[in-house]
């Protein structure tokens, strides 16, 4: 191992032995045990470790009294928040009852608009429906005994 | 509750979300603000900010790419860098030595402590932003190389590298330091 290497191993995993790489654990110590600079460089940065510890951050009394108390701008709510806060608005009885029943009436009239314009392939002159007015009238479920006989 | 579980709520506006985030995040934040700048008064406005964009930005969050920790540092980091150039640095060193050596000042510590803590506090406020943040996330900060690099927004090899240089400027400067008054009785027994 070089005072090089060995520098590097200090400065990224610390002064601590523990932290060390275990595969390089071996040849740590003997390279601190052999060599003054190692050892003085270890103790150097152990120095230098013990000062940082001792930096001390000031208090910021009220910084925390005025973040949370800070101007937050309105959000702009997701759509579906903004649905239902239309659907059921808080204040208003009348368009508390309406506008459900406005969006209940929804399915219906999409379902109406929807059989105007489509047929869905199904159609009075296909032909695999050569029966089709029968079946028309047997869904109808209108009694046809008398008019038969 | 989780900071998922409270970012979502932050989402769809629950003030009460942002305030147990504000109550959770404020203490890491304002230590890392403070390191960056040093200075008191610079360090509240930025920590207001960083909240402020926490609140706006709450839906740019994924939990997959980052903890909520290290997202709120990258913020705080860019905001700090940015603040840092616009003040020219040379006004950032300023007020460093004035208020935080002020600060250190410690009622325990004997005078040669307090002054190789001054000093220390100096050699670091004149380290180059990219090294003191360095040194700030993993010493203080606790972050693992791995989550600094992603913070800083560069590579574990560059972050490696970095505080590589960080360090030895530190030792080299505190050595420095130490042997100077050593050398000038030895220089004042030669003359003699």
């Amino acid at each position: 191992m070089t005072l090089g290497e060995f520098t590097k191993i200090i400065n990224l995993y610390g002064t601590e032995p523990s932290c060390w790489p275990s595969e390089l654990y071996a040849q740590c110590q003997t390279f601190l045990a052999t060599n003054s600079e190692a050892e003085a460089l270890l103790q150097q940065q152990k120095q230098v470790d013990e000062l940082m510890e001792q930096l001390t951050v000031p208090d910021f009394p009220g910084l925390e009294h005025r973040v949370l108390n800070q101007a937050l701008p309105a959000r702009d709510s997701i759509f579906l928040d903004r649905l239902l806060s239309w659907l059921i608005p808080d204040n208003n009885i009348g368009k508390q009852i309406w506008r459900p029943a406005c969006a209940a009436c929804m399915p219906l009239f999409i379902g109406i608009l929807l059989g105007n314009f489509f047929s869905f392939g199904i159609g009075i002159e296909d032909d695999s429906f050569p029966y089709w007015d029968d079946e028309l009238v047997m869904l109808s479920l209108s009694d046809y005994t008398e008019s038969t006989f | 509750m989780t900071d998922e579980e409270l970012m979502l709520a932050v989402c769809i506006g629950e003030k009460s979300a942002y305030q147990t985030l504000v109550k959770q995040h404020l203490k890491p934040i304002s230590h890392y603000a403070y390191h960056m700048l040093g200075s008191q008064k610079d360090t509240e406005d930025i920590t207001q900010e960083v909240f402020l964009k926490l609140w706006i930005n709450a839906s740019s969050w994924k939990k997959e790419e980052a903890k909520l920790t290290t997202w709120l540092h990258r913020i705080t980091h860019n905001i700090c860098i940015d603040y840092l150039r616009k003040q020219k640095r040379v006004q950032t060193q300023n007020t460093f030595s004035e208020e935080s050596v002020d600060a250190i000042t410690g009622k325990q510590n004997d005078g040669d402590n307090e002054n190789q803590l001054s000093l220390l506090q100096k050699a670091i406020s004149n380290l180059p932003e990219s090294q003191r943040s360095a040194l700030t996330l993993c010493h203080y900060q606790g972050f693992s190389n791995k989550e600094a690099a992603v913070i800083m927004n560069i590579s574990v090899k560059a972050l490696e590298s970095v505080i590589s240089r960080a360090k030895r400027t530190l030792r080299s400067q505190l050595t420095a330091s130490k042997e100077a008054p050593a050398r000038k009785p030895e220089q004042e027994q030669e003359s003699k």
